[in-house]
């Protein structure tokens, strides 16, 4: 699975990558490993718990280190100001101590920030604090702490919180992309597909470690993301309220505000955590399955006659839940979050409530944009007009034969609907008959009726023998072995299959393998100046590393196997080492202790220059 | 330094005769220089002569004394005659020397130097010579009749041949490094045969006002430097030059160091500034033996030092005791057999004024070279009376010495610890040089950034893990790493100070020093061992922290330091010198996201920079000096 999702990847990227190249951003080079590590100490930062905020405090002195003089003022000043809260709830300091402590912060903050706006004839301070929307108030405090009397500590707290809020706003929020409906968030999505998929190799790993996680811990985790889903609700409500009208107010829901992104980065950050629980948390009542005060809210009248809704979910509900979805359906979680949504429609599809039908609506909704998506239907929604948002911006491959599974394990009254989305979505695709049969199938079992009419497969099926689950699965386990031997045979499947069937158009991704150049000669070429340094370490600390490693898949700073787990570095166990004679003093006074050169060449063993000793080489013969 | 231009060195090199022309020659020459200053002549030479003779090789004829300013690399070989450049003679026995002229110095010059004229019966013989040169390095008869039909006795023949080794390969695959060796801009419209024949070779034809300007005190204090330094009675002469930055230092030095190799085996250079490092990567305090001319900018020519400590930071403003303490155990290893040049900090202002004059304390030099612009009065002459009265930073003014040792008389003073310090004044010689070149002195106006400068001096260093006998560039990452495990070495960050547990987060993907401690690494658990102070050692090179194995405990690391030196290595210190952002973000071909790269940093957002220490802010009210630097 992992390498067809590269595939995927690499193909997409090559598609768009023409046509980004007017706006693709600068790459820079940041101090945190990447999107996972920058989120969590953004919310480590914020999230008000003192250890979790140390946590983060240690995480940017390492940064700190990484970017030395280059450490973004914001970054610097969060820290700063943050140590002092920390400071302040462990209770170790006086009111006194504090009040300098958070003073200082406050002073540096105004100062910093401020200076960047500074032209060549100094501006006042208010001034400036205005134009970047920093209260007076704050402004004014600086002033005291500077010029005047100290300030009491309620205000000196007060004022850290505001300019923390502010932090928050202007960068902590803004920054990497955070604006979803920018046009950049393109490549981001795409990228962290990416990461999902390194990571689907691990998923033995991810499941292992919840085990021994308390039931409490679990529980704590269930509440922090209802937590935050609330606020995602309250704060679209909010928007809706402001506006007074349900077609404004999904416009306006488009255009996320900073506050929904930052909702948001919260919610990826707790996804980096535990992806289950979330996807659980989601499908539970009150959120993507509406209760009816909600619908009412919305203005949604509730239809018990669900053909009136063709497996579609109520426009102004998914409008409503577009952003939230489209930030968090990384290749990775939009599988569990299918597989979770048609567990719970097995539990559920006998009862006559909304959660079937939502289920049922999002899933064919789910299914849908991904189509659109795979099919590479690229975004048509360049003008903003268009009605409805996409859910999926990028190709999500997915673990088709799994999720046709869950389809099928899945029975109710919308299983040959969904069933035919899963496998007309799929890649490879299953054969042509064994596709038809069991659309066949499962309208058989689920509406007693004849096969759904539907686009490329002919009806003509009534003599097939009828295949079960079994059948299925076994088919399914076949092809999981087809796939694993890798794409060439796969391609050849497709192929063949394809001789049998009625010829499709197949829009499917050409598949280029690179061939590095120097791979070859890297290995030859090499090998004898490895196996010199080799010899050379022999009985040294130091070794060659294991050279069967494909070095050039992995980039500096990530080695084979390392997920991109943001704790992974952590240490849980270092020594200190204190050095007690430096060789300094003594050297400094006996100029002719241990030398220590290295290929030096002898200095005083020449007694020719470069000119003489060339002369003496060429033998001189001009004459 | 940052790129010099100026009129070419036109003015006489020192008058005494130290080459063969003499009293005589530099008359002669200031005579015709005359002419070309009032306009009265061309400055560019009458023709140059240049025949390609096989693919990338050419073939170039030098009328005695015509030079020829380019941008561009190439290996040189004299073939006949002799040329100079940047003060180092090349004669015909010399082998092939790499030249590297980048755009983002300041140009070299070729200048041929003159013969003495030769009898008649010579010139026979001496076409003959020059005839079977060309036929040893095998150009081609074609070639050779067209070239020995410009050949005048007088004239030197030089072989130029395209240049590509792996280093320039591995340096030119970066964007940042790509067009180095382009010219800037074609400054002339007609493009003649011979600029093609030279393009073909890999140079380009500049203006001379590209090239080095010498002026007179220059040339004075290098003929005065030459003089102390090949006189046979004295010790050997230590040179510490100072000046503030964009004052042609480096140049300076670089011209020094040639000169003295046409007539010495081998010089001492000593880097104490740790921001701009000649030899070694930058944040070094480093001593290296010179035996080849210096004929390209840092770059071009990293070499292992004798001695060296990484400092860590590319100023040391925050730490000047521990500077000082890594500058003296640097001089410790220095033997005196050989003169030494030492290069200083620019920072001469304020506290780098009074750090500048307890170095010169500790070194006791027998000569400084101070530059200076005659305008800018950034420092006050450093006499030797001046240093003996005026209080350095840790070191005191002889009037507070004598009061302090009346006072306590164990006082821990370095002054009294280099010996008896006595009333004497320290003993040297001040050469004063004014720059003359445009910008002299103007730091801000440099061509190129100091930190791009720095990061090109690392990949010079990095171009060293290219293996020689591979056509292509080799991605750092597709190289196999050396790996050591965590409790095998010590591990320090030198700048600032990191959470333990997080300590790994600094060190991974980050550029350590490879360093050896005196100290035994003594450790229980598997852990990493880390250290409480910065200690003062030598540093084997550096390296890329490749990846930090968590599992394994190891960390995997990248470095051209040979396998026989990486033994010894005990140590990683980590400073605040990156690895340069192209190498991070220029790797392709990798799985997945790259680490520590992203697109959506966006530094339009307030905040989002980082510090920057203003310079002038004038009040509205009143003008407001601030003395930072």
């Amino acid at each position: 699975m992992a390498g067809r999702g590269e595939l995927a990847w690499a193909c997409s990227r090559r598609c768009l990558s023409p046509a980004r190249k007017g706006l693709k951003p600068l790459r820079t080079v940041v101090a945190w490993r990447g999107r996972a590590e920058w989120d969590q100490v953004m919310v480590g930062l914020y999230c008000g718990d003192s250890r979790l905020q140390q946590e983060a405090l240690d995480r940017v002195s390492a940064w700190k280190s990484r970017y030395g003089p280059k450490m973004p003022l914001a970054v610097d000043c969060t820290a700063e100001l943050i140590r002092c809260k920390v400071l302040d709830s462990s209770g170790k300091l006086k009111s006194y101590e504090l009040i300098l402590s958070y003073g200082l912060a406050l002073v540096r903050f105004v100062n910093l920030i401020t200076e960047r706006k500074q032209k060549m004839v100094s501006i006042p301070l208010r001034q400036l604090a205005r134009e970047v929307d920093i209260p007076v108030w704050v402004v004014d405090l600086r002033h005291e702490l500077t010029h005047g009397k100290l300030p009491r500590l309620a205000l000196c707290r007060k004022g850290c919180d505001v300019v923390l809020d502010w932090l928050r706003k202007t960068y902590w929020s803004r920054q990497l992309g955070n604006n979803l409906c920018e046009e950049s968030e393109d490549e981001e999505e795409e990228q962290e597909g990416v990461e999902a998929n390194a990571e689907l190799g691990n998923d033995s790993w991810e499941i292992q470690t919840p085990q021994h996680e308390a039931c409490q811990k679990h529980k704590e985790f269930h509440e922090k993301v209802r937590d935050v889903l609330m606020s995602y609700k309250n704060e679209q409500f909010r928007v809706l309220q402001t506006v007074q009208s349900v077609s404004k107010s999904r416009e306006m829901w488009f255009d996320s505000s900073s506050e929904v992104d930052w909702i948001l980065a919260q919610i990826k950050d707790l996804m980096q955590e535990n992806r289950e629980l979330l996807a659980e948390a989601l499908l539970s009542d009150g959120f993507l399955i509406p209760k009816m005060d909600c619908l009412k809210m919305l203005n949604i009248k509730y239809e018990a006659n669900r053909d009136v809704w063709q497996f579609k979910i109520p426009q102004t509900f998914y409008c409503f839940w577009q952003p939230l979805l489209t930030g968090l359906l990384s290749q990775n979680f939009t599988q569990i979050l299918l597989e979770k949504m048609f567990m719970e429609l097995k539990e559920c599809s006998d009862s006559s409530e909304l959660r079937p039908q939502f289920l049922i609506g999002w899933i064919s909704e789910m299914l849908t944009g991904i189509a659109k998506v795979n099919a590479g239907k690229k975004k048509q929604h360049c003008n903003k007009q268009a009605p409805v948002k996409e859910l999926f911006l990028h190709k999500v491959p997915l673990q088709w034969i799994r999720l046709t599974d869950n389809c099928l394990e899945a029975p109710s009254w919308a299983t040959a609907h969904l069933l035919q989305l899963v496998l007309t979505i799929m890649r490879p695709r299953l054969p042509r008959s064994s596709r038809k049969n069991l659309l066949y199938l499962t309208s058989v079992y689920t509406e007693g009726g004849g096969p759904l009419p539907s686009p490329g497969l002919s009806s003509d099926c009534s003599k097939q023998p009828i295949y079960t689950i079994e059948s299925l699965q076994w088919r399914a386990r076949q092809e999981n072995q087809v796939k694993n031997q890798g794409q060439t045979e796969e391609k050849e499947e497709d192929e063949l299959e394809r001789d049998g069937g009625v010829a499709e158009v197949e829009e499917e991704e050409e598949m280029v393998t690179e061939v590095n150049p120097w791979e070859g000669l890297a290995h030859s070429g090499n090998m004898m100046a490895i196996a010199e340094k080799r010899a050379a370490l022999q009985g040294s600390a130091w070794q060659i590393s294991a050279d069967e490693v494909q070095w050039k898949d992995f980039p500096l700073g990530k080695l084979p196997g390392q997920t991109d787990d943001p704790d992974g570095l952590m240490l849980d166990n270092y020594s200190m080492m204190s050095l007690l004679d430096q060789p300094v003093r003594e050297d400094w006074k006996a100029p002719n202790t241990k030398s220590a050169e290295l290929n030096t060449p002898v200095t005083g063993g020449l007694f020719w220059t470069q000119n003489d000793f060339h002369k003496i080489k060429s033998g001189l013969q001009l004459f | 330094m940052p790129a010099r231009r100026g009129p070419p060195a036109r003015r006489p090199r020192p008058r005494r005769g130290s080459s063969r022309g003499g009293r005589a020659e530099a008359a002669w020459r200031d005579f015709a220089a005359s002419f070309v200053r009032a306009g009265m002549v061309p400055p560019a030479e009458a023709g140059l002569v240049a025949v390609e003779t096989a693919e990338g090789a050419a073939v170039l004829i030098l009328a005695p004394r015509q030079t020829l300013t380019f941008t561009g690399k190439c290996r040189l070989r004299c073939l006949y005659g002799s040329v100079r450049l940047l003060g180092f003679a090349v004669a015909s026995h010399q082998p092939g020397l790499a030249v590297y002229s980048p755009s983002t110095h300041c140009a070299l010059t070729l200048e041929a130097l003159p013969a003495a004229r030769p009898t008649a019966v010579d010139l026979r013989q001496l076409r003959a010579a020059a005839r079977a040169a060309l036929r040893a390095h095998s150009v081609r008869r074609q070639a050779r009749v067209k070239a020995m039909a410009q050949f005048s006795p007088e004239c030197a023949v030089v072989l130029l041949e395209h240049l590509d080794t792996p280093v320039t390969r591995f340096l030119l695959s970066y964007p940042l490094l790509s067009r180095v060796f382009e010219p800037q801009k074609k400054e002339e419209s007609n493009f003649t045969p011979e600029d093609a024949v030279l393009a073909s070779v890999g140079i380009v034809k500049c203006s001379p006002d590209h090239g080095l300007l010498m002026s007179e005190s220059m040339a004075l204090a290098l003929e005065e430097l030459i003089q102390a330094c090949c006189a046979e009675d004295e010790g050997v002469p230590v040179v510490l030059v100072c000046g503030p930055k964009s004052t042609g230092k480096s140049t300076f030095n670089r011209y020094l160091i040639n000169l003295l190799l046409n007539r010495l085996p081998s010089v001492d250079y000593m880097e104490c500034d740790i921001g701009q490092t000649e030899f070694t990567p930058p944040g070094c305090v480093s001593l290296s033996n010179i035996t080849e001319p210096i004929l390209g900018p840092p770059f071009t020519h990293q070499q292992t030092p004798c001695k060296m400590v990484y400092y860590g930071q590319t100023s040391c403003e925050q730490d000047t005791e521990r500077y000082l303490d890594v500058v003296k155990y640097v001089f410790s290893s220095y033997k005196k057999e050989v003169p030494l040049v030492i290069n200083t900090m620019g920072w001469v202002k304020g506290e780098g004024l009074l750090l500048l004059i307890d170095i010169i304390r500790l070194l006791s030099p027998s000569h400084i070279v101070q530059m200076d612009v005659y305008d800018w009065k950034a420092m006050a002459p450093l006499t030797p009376e001046h240093v003996h009265l005026t209080p350095g930073l840790y070191t005191k003014g002889e009037q507070q010495a004598k009061r302090k040792r009346m006072g306590l008389s164990g006082a821990e003073n370095w002054k009294s610890s280099e010996g008896d310090g006595d009333a004497s004044a320290p003993e040297y010689k001040l050469l004063y040089v004014y720059p003359e070149f445009p910008r002299a002195g103007a730091a801000g106006e440099a061509r190129v950034h100091s930190s791009i400068l720095r990061d090109m001096a690392i990949l010079g260093y990095l171009g060293q893990l290219q293996s020689p006998d591979i056509g292509t560039v080799l991605p750092l990452h597709s190289l196999v790493p050396y790996q050591v495990p965590f409790n095998a070495v010590a591990l320090r960050v030198i700048h600032t100070d990191v959470a333990p547990t997080n300590i790994m987060y600094a060190v991974n993907a980050s550029w350590v020093g490879l360093c050896r401690i005196p100290d035994e690494i003594r450790c229980q658990t598997d852990g990493p061992v880390l250290l409480t102070q910065t200690p003062v050692c030598d540093c084997l090179g550096f390296g890329i922290v490749r990846g930090v194995d968590m599992e394994k405990k190891l960390y995997h690391i990248l470095t051209p330091v040979p396998p026989e030196n990486l033994r010894q290595v005990n140590c990683l210190l980590l400073g605040n010198i990156a690895i340069p952002n192209c190498v991070l973000v220029g790797q392709q071909g990798t799985e997945g996201e790259i680490p520590y790269v992203t697109s959506y940093y966006n530094y339009g957002i307030l905040g989002s920079g980082k510090l920057r220490k203003k310079k002038h802010f004038k009040k509205r009210e009143y003008a407001f000096e601030c003395d930072y630097d």
